[in-house]
């Protein structure tokens, strides 16, 4: 006979199930970015002379400092280790947090599967801190292959990081995805909507960021860092001057937060929100014309929020860019990395010929999501209303396709205009026509990657989304395992990120461009005549 | 001119055999219905018309229009109403009825009006708001509004309450007094037998019986259920009854033809309490063909 635990453990065992296999693959790419890095510093600053170069210019550099954290121990390993992956991994780990929660709990409500999970033998206050403890399975799954990494990396003798040091690190990444996750369960019984928790939770999080930033960007703000989550956590510096103090805040805010979101889910009628959405906003048709229009509706909000990331990181690209040109000066291993991209410039050039590799990096993931967004179109049952009217398969999925090819050229040039307008503020002295070039440049393998999934959307729709986003993250793992393996040309060659040379460092191989397109473009075709010939299939 | 015609048509998924060698014809300009138990095979034909996915063997035509190798030019004749829907959730209802309307490309908007007021929908609404009989509704005007020459219908009163189940079957009404093809599929046998000339009875994916109603007329027995005061009589061979069954002194029983013969023998038994109603569709094929069901 069913029990009351046994069907409350249910919706713990579900949201553990959704929570743990993302938790353990981001743990992956988490414990590789670590290990990476520690190897990458001994591999770009080989000599104590170069060491020390670059801490005394680094050094109290608070622009640095306002947009990625303090900088401490540049001239070790821990040091450069922490400030060089701390703070892309509490980010990442801050917004895998947040949209997890929300799924699990606002998303499953939205998509009516919450409800089920009531009609049985629980309540709906329970059953909010059952998905809580699911989450916490989550958490641990992050936790675990990035402190396994972690420690096998620092324990080698050239490293040295010391294992509890290594731990800590990992529990402080962790700690951020605790925070916003418990930000997301909030946001997700307040909000009408899980698009509106996230917006809400992303509000939360850019508060954070900006009061941290304020924090660092001058010794008289400092104390503000205690105003914000993530100062918290960076108050951890769990590789260079740790303290485990910090973790008390985060602790109790993460209690206090999933106490309110259990006690706000026990009182609210379920489809209810503390923030109603409107149900019954004035009609606008402005864009329902035909399946084009309605496309242009459905993808604005990832578009607009993809665009705004893309110039804002080009911006942060172009401010630091002379900076850290002239810190980077003289390192071998960076230009090491440029040379063997095909570049051979120096300084800010060098630098920003670097980074945009990342910024293509960054185009893939968008471009991955716009893939995403496709299938769930299909998986959903929503295009069944439109193939069931006078609209041809290939026009649809030509139609996305293009949306896709425009947020690629679009977002990849606006990268190049928003790292010159960064540059200029900073009287670096840098081409308008050579930034937008490179932004450009970045534009082909996103491309191939657009290609290869809606080749996959074509002919394994179910596998469609994993393989867009596999080919993504290998892209970036290629480099990293390559340069850590040292395996050599083959892995990096499976990296369409690497088949691009790194403008404006060098100027763009635009045959390379050709070929990359051109097989992207191949791959779309032959996946628009797939998908005219299969059966339409549902999630 | 025909509407809709297969030849054997069949699809399979994997080992399954969703639908077997459908041989079907539909005049222009009828009203038939498509019966069967859930899993019979009435959306996967219906899927196959609509060319959302492929025949295993065999061929569909729409208005003579092989709907498998030219969907779209079929589709400017069709409209299409889900039992289970899904729309956009953050469009409202006159924002999707807007949208259908100008991708089908053909629309009466003062039907359509008139179909919001029958139908009692609010309009103004987010789908997403909207409960399951409501995304009904929206589905159900958004297919009426067009005024398609051929209606394909899988289930679409799921949801609809007694009243606008009516509302519905004047609908269906104007549309055959317009001429339009309707293709109802349905499991309940009472709505089809209201608003359907011809029926078509799929199971496990084979045609198993076709025919206007007058001809199908063993199909409509009663069932019967009786509390009794007395002994229970004989009542196996009474004319007409069949499949009965006695728990003390309740009995069941199914009765086809005159009812009166039945109530002759029971009368004697002095009836307390009595109850008939038409049977499900699923107990007539228990009734008709369940030795066969595991065949």
């Amino acid at each position: 006979m069913p029990s009351e635990a046994g069907a409350a453990r249910v919706v713990a065992v579900t949201t553990a199930r959704r929570a743990g296999v993302p938790g353990l693959l981001w743990g992956l790419v988490f414990g590789v970015t670590i290990a990476a890095t520690e190897q990458a510093y001994f591999s770009s600053f080989p000599t104590e002379a170069s060491r020390r170069a670059l801490a005394r210019s680094m050094q109290g550099n608070t622009g640095f400092e306002a947009v990625f954290g303090p900088i401490q121990g540049m001239d070790t390993v821990a040091g450069y280790t922490q400030y060089k992956s701390m703070f892309s991994l509490v980010i990442l780990a801050s917004i895998w947090g947040l949209l997890i929660a929300t799924r699990v709990s606002r998303g499953e409500e939205d998509n009516g599967r919450w409800g089920l999970f009531l009609s049985g033998l629980t309540t709906r206050a329970r059953a909010a801190a059952q998905a809580a403890v699911g989450l916490g399975a989550g958490l641990v799954a992050l936790w675990a292959p990035t402190a396994v990494i972690a420690v096998a990396s620092g324990s080698t003798s050239r490293v040295g990081i010391g294992v509890g040091d290594s731990l800590f690190f990992a529990t402080a990444v962790v700690a951020a995805a605790a925070v916003f996750m418990a930000v997301g369960l909030l946001v997700g019984q307040l909000a009408a909507t899980r698009h509106d928790a996230n917006v809400l939770g992303a509000a939360v999080l850019a508060a954070s960021y900006l009061i941290r930033m304020a924090a660092d960007s001058d010794s008289a703000l400092t104390r503000l860092r205690w105003l914000s989550p993530l100062g918290w956590i960076e108050e951890l510096h769990p590789l260079t001057n740790a303290s485990a103090l910090p973790l008390l805040p985060v602790v109790v805010l993460v209690a206090v937060l999933v106490g309110a979101a259990v006690a706000v889910a026990g009182r609210r009628d379920l489809g209810s929100s503390a923030f109603p959405g409107r149900d019954a906003p004035r009609p606008r048709t402005l864009l329902l014309g035909g399946q084009g229009g309605l496309t242009l509706r459905l993808t604005r909000p990832a578009i607009l929020a993809w665009t705004a990331a893309l110039g804002a990181t080009g911006v942060v690209f172009g401010l630091v860019a002379q900076a850290a040109g002239n810190a980077l000066q003289g390192s071998p291993g960076l230009e090491h990395v440029i040379e063997r991209l095909g570049g051979k410039s120096a300084g800010a050039v060098a630098y920003l010929g670097f980074v945009f590799v990342i910024a293509a990096g960054i185009v893939a993931i968008a471009i991955a999501g716009q893939v995403s967004a496709i299938r769930n179109e299909e998986a959903s049952g929503h295009l069944d209303n439109l193939l069931v009217r006078p609209v041809a398969r290939w026009r649809w999925l030509a139609v996305r396709l293009l949306v896709g090819l425009g947020l690629v050229v679009g977002g990849s040039v606006l990268v190049g205009l928003a790292a010159w307008l960064g540059a200029l503020s900073q009287s670096a002295d840098l081409g308008l026509g050579d930034l937008l070039e490179a932004g450009l440049n970045v534009a082909p393998p996103a491309l191939f990657v657009l290609g290869v999934g809606a080749l996959a959307f074509g002919l394994w729709p179910r596998g469609a989304i994993g393989v867009t986003y596999g080919l993504v993250v290998w892209s970036f793992l290629a480099e990293t395992i390559a340069s850590v393996t040292d395996s050599g040309h083959w892995l990096r060659s499976t990296s369409p990120l690497l088949h691009m040379t790194p403008a404006p460092a060098a100027s763009p191989d635009w045959t390379a461009a050709a070929l990359l397109v051109g097989l992207g473009l191949t791959a779309a075709l032959a996946g628009v005549a797939a998908f005219g010939r299969r059966d339409l299939q549902g999630a | 001119m025909t509407a809709i015609r297969t030849e054997n048509l069949s699809k399979s998924f994997g080992q399954t055999k969703a639908l077997v060698a459908l041989d079907l014809e539909v005049p222009e300009g009828e009203v038939i219905g498509y019966l069967g138990p859930n899993g019979s095979g009435k959306t996967t034909t219906i899927r196959l018309l609509l060319g959302l996915i492929r025949a295993t063997t065999g061929k569909a035509e729409i208005f003579g229009v092989d709907c498998q190798a030219d969907p779209v030019a079929a589709h400017r004749r069709v409209a299409y109403v889900p039992g289970e829907v899904s729309l956009w959730p953050s469009l409202t209802g006159a924002e999707t009825l807007h949208l259908l309307g100008r991708v089908q490309g053909t629309v009466d908007a003062a039907y359509r009006d008139l179909l919001v007021e029958r139908f009692e929908l609010d309009v103004t609404r987010r789908v997403r708001s909207y409960s399951k009989g409501n995304r009904q509704k929206l589905i159900l005007i958004a297919g009426l509004m067009t005024r398609a020459d051929l209606l394909l219908l899988d289930e679409p009163t799921s949801g609809l309450d007694p009243l606008m189940e009516r509302a519905f079957r004047e609908c269906i009404a104007e549309a055959r007094a317009q001429g339009q093809t309707v293709f109802l599929s349905s499991h309940i046998l009472s709505e089809v037998e209201a608003v359907c000339e011809r029926v078509a009875i799929l199971r496990a994916g084979r045609l198993v019986e076709s025919g206007n109603l007058k001809e199908m007329r063993h199909l409509s027995s009663l069932q019967v259920e009786a509390e009794l005061d007395g002994p229970v009589p004989e009542l196996s061979g009474i004319p007409g009854v069949s499949a009965v069954q006695v728990q003390g002194a309740h009995i069941s029983c199914q009765v086809t033809g005159s009812i009166e013969p039945l109530l002759a023998a029971l009368a004697g038994a002095g009836v307390r309490h009595l109850t008939s109603r038409e049977p499900s569709l699923e107990e007539l094929f228990l009734a008709h063909y369940g030795g066969e069901r595991d065949a």
